[in-house]
This record gives C-alpha cells, sequence and structure tokens, in this order.
C-alpha cells in the first residue's frame, strides 16, 4: 500500500483511539462525595472560570496557602465579548466548570434558567453578614443563595481636577448643575465634552434609573410587574436625551478607541463610571497621572443615592459536584485580606469589596498616585451605602441590554430617542418573558 | 468493476465519514433542536423544563421584527454589495487582461493580499479606521469637507460593504483574470485585427465568454454575504457602531443562543437561514442557467 | 498587442495602469496601517498620528508580545500552524480523493451524492457551531485539540474543486495505461492521479489553510484553556482586554501583523499553483 495512504489511515485510527481515551476519561469522576472541600492527602481540584484582572494572582495566592482544594484557573473572554456565551454552552452541554463569574445583571437569567446551583448550604449566614446589604439582595432571588459577591460597584463621577479648575467650573452635586457645568465645559472648549452617553453599555443608563429610584422588576406573587415607563425612568430618559441632542455629551462606545482617544486628547474631560473604573482610567491614561479626581455622581435632589454599575459575582453551575470547594474559594477570594490584597496590588484594580471589613485593606493595596492622592475608597464608601434598595434586575436581561443597547446604537444620528429605545426594550422583555411561559404584566 | 466501485468507496468514505459527523449530524441536532423550546413557571426561579414546541420557535422567528429586518438588512446588502463586488472585480480583471496594463503579476498580487488578512483582523484594522481622532482616513475625509461617519445609522452599511469588497475584490479579480486568460487568444486576434477597440473586445467578446465564472462569483458571493457574520461583529462589539447586535440572521441566531439563551429559537433562525440561502442559490443557477442554455 | 486602437482616451496606457494603481493603493493601505501600527507605543496608537515616527517602539513591542504571559502568543502561533498545517493537509487529501472519485467513477446516486456535497456548501457554519459544540461536549473532546481539528477537515467547496481539477488534469487514457499496466486502483490514484493534481491539491490546501487560520468562532466555543487558543482567537481575547487595559492595542496591532504574514508568504510564494487551480475552478 501506499505510504501517504497507510500514514492516513494511521492518522485516522489514531484520532479514533484518542477520542475514545478522552471519553473514557471524561467519564470518570474522582470526587463521588459531592459537597466534600478535600484534605492535604487528597485534595479537590476545581475549575474556575474569570476574566477580571488580578484573577490568576488571587488562585495562584490561594494555591500556595491551601493544600486541600486546587484551583485551576482559566481565563475566559469578558462576559459580553463572548464569556457570557462559553458558560451558556458548558452548561447546556453539561461541562461547564465549577465555579463562573457573572456580573450581577446576568445572575437572575442564569438561575432561571436552572443553570446554577443553590449555595445556600455551604454559604453560612456568618458569611453574609459580612457583606454590603445591597449585594446580597442582588445575589438572592426566590429565597435562595445563588452566588458570593464580590464587588459593590457605586457609581461615582471621574473628572479632570485642573481642567475644571481651568475652566472655572464646579464640581456637579445635581443632575442640573451637571447640565450647566457641561453647557460650560462645551462652551470653554468648543471640542471638549464633560461625559460620555455610551451607547454600547446600557448598564450605565440603567444605573443612572436605578439612582434616581426606579424599579423595573418587581417579583409580585408569582408574577413579573415590568414598569419601565414610570415617571422615574422617562425623568432620566428625557434628561439624557436632552444632553444627546445638545451636543453635550459625546456618544462612543465606552472603552473604545475613539472613546480613549477623547480622554487622551482633552476631549472628553469627565467621566460616568463605578468603582472599578478608578483603577481602568488610571491604566489607561498613564500620562495624566495626578490630573483626576473623583466626585459622588450627581443626584437628583442632592442628597446622596447611587446605583450598581456592574460589578461581579461567582456562581456554582448546576452541573458541579464540587460546590463546597468552589463556595470555599470564592468566600477566600471575596473575604480575605490574602484575597483581595492579591488582586489589587497585582496592578490597577480599584474594586471596592463588597465585603465590609476589607475595605481598609482594598484601600492601603491602592495606590492613589493617579488622583492626586485622593482618598477616592471614602467616595466609593459614601457611594455605597447610598445605594438605593429595592432594585431587582429581570430574569431576562440578556434580552433586555440587546435591545436597549441595538436601540442607543442608532442615538447617534437621531434614528431614536432614550425614552423610544427603552420603550422598545420594555416589549421585548415583555415578549421574552412571555414566550418562556412566566407571568408577567407590564 | 467490482475493483473500481471499491475504490470509488475507498476514495469517497473518509470525506463521507467527516461530512456525516461534522455536518449532517449537527444539522440534524439543529432541526431537532429547533423543535424544542424552554419552558418556566411562576418567576422562573425553579428552573426550566424543556417541551416540544413542533414549529413554535419557526414562527416566533419569522414573528420578530428584527429577525426580518436582518434579512432586509441583507436584501440592502446584496443590492449594494454584490454589483459593486461583480462589477469591481471584473473591471479590475479586464483593465489587468487588456494589452495596456503593465506589471501584471505585481497588480495581481498586490489587489489579492487582502485576502491573506483574517477577517477578524481586517475588521480590527478598518475600526481603527473608521474611528474619528484616529483614523488617516476620516481626517482626510473631513478636511476635504466630507463628514461621512461611520458609526452613524446610515454609516452602518457602507462600513460593512467596505470591508467586505477590500477582502474578497482581489481574490474575486483573480478568478475572473484566470478566466479571461484561458479564452482561445486568437478570438481576440481576430477581432482586433476586425478594428473593434479594446472597451468593445472587452464588453462584446470576453464578458459572453467568462459568463460562467461571473455565474461562480455571483453564486458564492450570495452565498457568502448570507453568512455575514465576524465582521459585523466585530463593528458591534468593538464601536459606537449603529451595527447592532441582530444586524444580520446569523448574528441573530448568534445572539439568541448567546445573549438570550433560546438554544430552540437559535436552531429555527439557522435553519431558516440555511433553507434561503439553498432557495436563493436555486434559483439564481435556474435563472441564469435558462437565459444562456449554450454557456 | 500594442497596436490597439486609441479612439477611447480613457483606455489609453496611463488610464488603465492608474486605475490599477489605484486600486492596489486602496488594497494596500490599511496593511501598510497595520504595519506602522505595529510600531506604536499605546499612546501614540490612541492618539492618532499614525503615519509619523513618534512613539516608534516596535521593539517593545516585540518583546511584549514575547514575554506576556509567557510567550502565550508563540504558543498560539504554534497552534494555528498545527491546526492550519495538519488540518489543510489531511482535508486537501480527502478532498482530492473524493474530488477524483467522483470524476473518474461511475456508481448509483453519484450526481445525488454530489448534490448533497454541494449543499454543504450553503450551510452557515456559525450555525453548526452549537449543535457541534453540544455533540463534542457529548463525546467528551470539548476543550481539545481534536474539537478544532476534526470539524476543519471538511470543506464541501473542496470537493467540487477537486472534481473539476480531476476532470480537466488528468486524462482518461494515463489512468487506462496505468491499468493495462496492472496497478490497482488505489495505487493508480496515488502514483498518476494526485501528482497530476498537485496544483488542485496546492489550491484546495491554501484556501483550508487560509480558512483555519482565520476560523475564531468555532474555537471561541470550543476552547477554554488558552494553551489550546490558535492565533484568531488569542487575538480576539486580548483584544476585548483592551477594554480594561490600553496597553493591549500594542499587542492587538502588533500580534494581528505576525499573524498575517505567514498567508502572505504561501500566497505569494505559491501564486503559479493556486492561480492555476482557480482557473480550473472557474473555466468548467
Amino acid at each position: 500500500m501506499n505510504r501517504s495512504w497507510s500514514r492516513t489511515t494511521l492518522s485516522i485510527a489514531g484520532a479514533v483511539t484518542a477520542l475514545a481515551v478522552v471519553t473514557a476519561c471524561g467519564g470518570s469522576g474522582d470526587d463521588s462525595d459531592g459537597g466534600g472541600t478535600g484534605t492535604a492527602a487528597k485534595p479537590v481540584t476545581i475549575t474556575f472560570w474569570g476574566w477580571a484582572k488580578g484573577t490568576k494572582e488571587v488562585v495562584d495566592a490561594f494555591n500556595a496557602s491551601h493544600k486541600n482544594i486546587r484551583v485551576k484557573f482559566e481565563e475566559t473572554p469578558s462576559g459580553n465579548a463572548g464569556g457570557y456565551a462559553k458558560i451558556s454552552n458548558a452548561i447546556k452541554a453539561g461541562n461547564a466548570p465549577d465555579l463562573v463569574s457573572v456580573e450581577y445583571p446576568q445572575l437572575p437569567e442564569y438561575v432561571s434558567q436552572g443553570g446554577f446551583q443553590d449555595i445556600g448550604k455551604y454559604f453560612t449566614e456568618e458569611t453574609r453578614k459580612k457583606f454590603l446589604p445591597q449585594a446580597v439582595e442582588q445575589t438572592t432571588l426566590g429565597g435562595k443563595t445563588w452566588a458570593v459577591p464580590f464587588d459593590a460597584a457605586p457609581q461615582a463621577f471621574f473628572y479632570r481636577k485642573d481642567l475644571f479648575e481651568k475652566y472655572g467650573i464646579a464640581v456637579p452635586k445635581t443632575w442640573d448643575e451637571f447640565k450647566s457645568a457641561a453647557e460650560k465645559v462645551k462652551k470653554a472648549d468648543s471640542k471638549a465634552r464633560i461625559g460620555t452617553f455610551f451607547p454600547d453599555d446600557p448598564t450605565t443608563f440603567e444605573a443612572m434609573v436605578w439612582q434616581a429610584g426606579a424599579q423595573w422588576f418587581k417579583a409580585d406573587g408569582d408574577t413579573w410587574k415590568v414598569n419601565t415607563t414610570d415617571g422615574t425612568t422617562t425623568k432620566v430618559a428625557d434628561y439624557w436625551q436632552g444632553l444627546i441632542k445638545g451636543g453635550l455629551v459625546r456618544t462612543d462606545a465606552s472603552f473604545s478607541p475613539a472613546w480613549t482617544n477623547s480622554l487622551k486628547t482633552g476631549g472628553t474631560i469627565g467621566y460616568l463610571g463605578a468603582s472599578w473604573g478608578g483603577g481602568v482610567l488610571g491604566s489607561t491614561l498613564p500620562e495624566q497621572s495626578g490630573k483626576w479626581a473623583v466626585a459622588p455622581i450627581p443626584t437628583w435632589d442632592g442628597k446622596p443615592a447611587s446605583g450598581m454599575l456592574g460589578g461581579t459575582t461567582f456562581a456554582v453551575p448546576k452541573n458541579s459536584e464540587k460546590a463546597a470547594a468552589a463556595v470555599e474559594f470564592a468566600t477566600w477570594m471575596t473575604t480575605t485580606e490574602e484575597g483581595i490584597k492579591a488582586r489589587i496590588s497585582s496592578g490597577t484594580s480599584s474594586a471596592f469589596p463588597a465585603a465590609l471589613s476589607l475595605r481598609p485593606a482594598a484601600k492601603k493595596a491602592f495606590d492613589t498616585e493617579f488622583y492626586g492622592g485622593q482618598d477616592i475608597y471614602q467616595v466609593f464608601e459614601d457611594g455605597g451605602s447610598a445605594i438605593a434598595q429595592g432594585w431587582t434586575w429581570g430574569p431576562s436581561m440578556g434580552t433586555t441590554n440587546t435591545t436597549l443597547k441595538d436601540q442607543f446604537g442608532k442615538l447617534a444620528g437621531g434614528g431614536t430617542t432614550v425614552p423610544e429605545a427603552v420603550k422598545a426594550a420594555h416589549d421585548a422583555t415583555v415578549a421574552e418573558l412571555s414566550k418562556r411561559g412566566l407571568k408577567v404584566e407590564g | 468493476m467490482k475493483a473500481r466501485t471499491r475504490a470509488a468507496a475507498t476514495l469517497l468514505t473518509p470525506f463521507f465519514v467527516l461530512f456525516t459527523v461534522v455536518m449532517l449530524i449537527p444539522i440534524g441536532y439543529a432541526v431537532w433542536l429547533s423543535l424544542f423550546t424552554e419552558q418556566q413557571s411562576g418567576l422562573g426561579f425553579g428552573g426550566s423544563e424543556t417541551v416540544f414546541t413542533g414549529l413554535g420557535n419557526y414562527t416566533a422567528a419569522l414573528g420578530d421584527r428584527v429577525f426580518r429586518d436582518g434579512f432586509l438588512v441583507l436584501l440592502g446588502y446584496c443590492v449594494v454589495y454584490i454589483p459593486l463586488m461583480v462589477g469591481g472585480a471584473l473591471a479590475l480583471a479586464l483593465l489587468l487582461d487588456s494589452a495596456l496594463a503593465r506589471a501584471k503579476r505585481f497588480f495581481q498580487l498586490a489587489l489579492f493580499l487582502p485576502h491573506a488578512v483574517p477577517g477578524i483582523i481586517a475588521a480590527m484594522i478598518w475600526l481603527y479606521l473608521y474611528t474619528p481622532g484616529l483614523s488617516p482616513v476620516v481626517s482626510a475625509m473631513h478636511s476635504g469637507g466630507i463628514g461621512f461617519d461611520f458609526f452613524s445609522p446610515g454609516g452602518a452599511l457602507p462600513s460593512i460593504v467596505n470591508i467586505a469588497l477590500w477582502e474578497w475584490l482581489g481574490y474575486n479579480m483573480v478568478i475572473f483574470y484566470a478566466a479571461l486568460q484561458a479564452i482561445d487568444r486568437s478570438v481576440l486576434e481576430a477581432a482586433t485585427v476586425d478594428g473593434a477597440s479594446g472597451g468593445r473586445i472587452a464588453f462584446s467578446i470576453k464578458l459572453p465568454l467568462i459568463r460562467s465564472s461571473v455565474l461562480m462569483v455571483v453564486l458564492f458571493t450570495i452565498i457568502g454575504s448570507l453568512q455575514l457574520f465576524t465582521e459585523p461583529l466585530i463593528l458591534n462589539t468593538g464601536s459606537g457602531s449603529a451595527v447592532s447586535s441582530s444586524w444580520t440572521p446569523n448574528m441573530y441566531a448568534y445572539t439568541a443562543a448567546f445573549s438570550r439563551n433560546d438554544f430552540g429559537l437559535a436552531a429555527a433562525a439557522s435553519v431558516l437561514l440555511a433553507l434561503t440561502a439553498a432557495l436563493l442559490s436555486f434559483v439564481v443557477t435556474r435563472l441564469t442557467g435558462r437565459k444562456g442554455a449554450h454557456a | 498587442m500594442s497596436t490597439t486602437t486609441r479612439k477611447n482616451p480613457w483606455l489609453s496606457k496611463a488610464a488603465v495602469n492608474g486605475a490599477l494603481l489605484l486600486a492596489v493603493l486602496y488594497m494596500l493601505f490599511p496593511l501598510v496601517w497595520l504595519v506602522t501600527a505595529a510600531t506604536k507605543d499605546t499612546g501614540s496608537l490612541l492618539a492618532g498620528d499614525t503615519f509619523s515616527f513618534e512613539g516608534f517602539d516596535l521593539s517593545k513591542n516585540l518583546s511584549d508580545i514575547a514575554s506576556y504571559g509567557d510567550g502565550v502568543y508563540f504558543r498560539w502561533y504554534g497552534n494555528s500552524l498545527l491546526y492550519a498545517g495538519v488540518g489543510a493537509a489531511v482535508c486537501s487529501l480527502i478532498c482530492v480523493a473524493a474530488g477524483y472519485a467522483f470524476d473518474k467513477y461511475e456508481f448509483r446516486g453519484k450526481e445525488k451524492l454530489f448534490g448533497l456535497v454541494l449543499l454543504g456548501v450553503l450551510v452557515p457554519t456559525t450555525a453548526l457551531a452549537l449543535p457541534m459544540y453540544l455533540l463534542a461536549s457529548k463525546i467528551g473532546i470539548v476543550n481539545t485539540y481534536w474539537s478544532v481539528l476534526i470539524p476543519v477537515l471538511v470543506n464541501p467547496f473542496g470537493v467540487y474543486l477537486a472534481r473539476v481539477f480531476s476532470a480537466g488534469y488528468i486524462p482518461g487514457e494515463a489512468l487506462e495505461a496505468a491499468r493495462i499496466d496492472g496497478a490497482g486502483e488505489l495505487r493508480t490514484f496515488f502514483s498518476i492521479g494526485l501528482p497530476m493534481m498537485m496544483p488542485g491539491f496546492v489550491t484546495v490546501f491554501l484556501f483550508q489553510f487560509t480558512a483555519i487560520w482565520n476560523n475564531f468562532f468555532l474555537p471561541l466555543v470550543m476552547l477554554s484553556d488558552r494553551k489550546l487558543f490558535p492565533l484568531s482567537l488569542g487575538l480576539y481575547s486580548w483584544n476585548t482586554n483592551t477594554h480594561s487595559e490600553p496597553g493591549f492595542y500594542p499587542l492587538v496591532v502588533t500580534g494581528s501583523l505576525l499573524a498575517v504574514i505567514p498567508l502572505i508568504v504561501a500566497f505569494v510564494s505559491l501564486q503559479r499553483h493556486w492561480k492555476a487551480g482557480l482557473t480550473a475552478g472557474s473555466v468548467k
């Protein structure tokens, strides 16, 4: 027989054998007792998916200090860039890792699709008390605990202190002041804007709505009440529509080259973000170190109020048989000083821990040079305690946010308005919920 | 004869085994998936169960304006893109084939080069080149008094068409050029002697002779257009572009599966798209086949 | 040849070559941008002004790429070469064998079977990724080399091309002669048919190689271990990192430049073959 032919046959045979071997291996679980957390002699190995900066350092620190649990970290693309797609896939296929990172808005969706397991057994009352109540509220759905909160993400307003001083603009405390400040910025430098309405990131807008006191989703008995057309939401939507129409804010995508470019060139001198943005800004604009400052997010009535913008939790997919070990690791990451330090000193994370006792440690680990030594954690602290309670993310935020994002994409060209976009998202959400067989009003 | 049948079977087996494994079975599985949906009750925190829904996912997809709009986008895209692509590639090939062109090998290669750039990288490059403030193209356009915004709703289609043209124009040009080169030179010589101009030769002699290549390119361009995915995905995730997450039917399926976790709907959308592709190719081959049965 | 009449000024030599040159400029401009952008540090890259030599930092970008994540970039490079090289080689052989069989042998249901193959060209590949993932996870090969390698071994269009090639390049007499000499059918394919179809093989190989090299959706779905990533997926993941850390921009740009090079080299050095291949595909 010809050589190359037999080689092909061989390689095919090889492939088939390899398949068989892999399949055989995949089938046998070494940890059959489910909830065990392992021992030094017989450690439990868990797989963990995440993308946040500094995660690898945290895992290394954990592995170095623990003998009973080995964590295998696999870095995925960030959530909306493919990370969530991977998690959904893996859950569907029944081979998800033992622990995944999920942001607050996405959590109810996975839970309602049965993707995660109730970790109440391992998440003790004592652990629960360590966290900011607003964060725990977000991870408790239908009376069960579904995830370990990592950070709380109170809103904050980052701004170029030097330019605000140069233009003689006071830091706005209310949204009215914000608008007149925006006008002054534009007047002082026709190319500069006070901030950006991110069309690609509906959660920024939702945080504004949350801050204003709206409640889009409410579980009432066994019915979802969807209400996005209340007076509060309308007020916020109209406000932003006005700023966009007046050309007072930019409409670049968040963290896009365009946005970064405008920050670098002084075309954007403010950023309405959240606690975690503090570190990102610093690493984005090293050359502007010392020129930035952080202020509480403006409010409607001048009294402190905040929504939550992003923020990560750790959840255990339903197929994992190592929930106990996974939760132990997640608890370590979120509630111990070593866990927090490993992440924050790894570089530039300005994460604001949901665990109250860790804040001093986080504060100490963060280098505030970029903010001219300002105590930015104090600003986050105030914001954190002002996070409005009662906000619930709906069980179909994928649909809601996708629709909102697609609609916001048309804002810049005048293709739609913010209130119209919200209405479209509302309709899509209600349709999605009824398609799934849920009871919905709205 | 038996030996030959056995040989044919042996040569075909590897392909068909793999074809079955990576195409037929997944297609069958997609069709199967498209018949089911996840149902929940109450608030939904009790998890979900999979129930048979028949054609429910198909009616849901067809009833969704976003999905139908995706086909409109595709239609608009094809209307703009296909004439530009086929016309442009033909024009370039004819220019290259004309007696007047110099440095043919260089031109051919240079025009083909973009095809060697992975689509995802091409999209990332163009994303920069579309970004105001970063792009020399945009600033040149601005100083030339053209204030075109690639990220505006009106800019979505042109920006994608441009990337696709950039990637495929040279490729199709080479196909046409190869076909032109294969034309019997004596036919062209005769026409030249008869005093026909270069343009006349190109349009009345060369073009009809390569119509089967043109048909093939049109067909594959249509099929390729229907599968439009990577480039708009990059523009969707990486910019404030008006390219929405369900801009094309393919993206709709992707979003349904991975943002909305609705695998049944995603499968149904994919099946509908594949059917459309099959139908369109059938129509195109029939139409063009009838017009010139001699080819 | 140069005696062509020049009644039409649009067809003058300058116009023809000028138009071609303009097209070349359009094609090369983004590539030139990629080359100059790859020499920039983060600041200059995001400040615009790509064509100036300010912030020239190619060597730093290269060393950053080499050192980031213990040189994971070059691991990706190796993976891509493996996926694309092995995948395209096996795929081409399979396609050429099938195309040859379709052309040279008669058997029942042949054209129907061929029609089935052509239908395979129509199926949106992204639509198959999800069912393929679910199936792959059932047999336990998700997150292995096989999960990416096996699906790329199939290219229905390659079979079509190979059949056309076989018809155009292997005269029936050559096979008859071999048969009279007593060669077996398979032996005839490997010693006579395959060498004669070499340009077709190279064409299928090259285009499959490009397709696999560019493939990112399938690996995105199948792989979670970074060590198994191909370049396209690795660059994509870096690109998503730019959101939190713009220091990745130069890595993405420079990494993209390096990723394009092997394809350009392959196309330039093998152009004689693939051009012949495209001709065969179109002149039917």
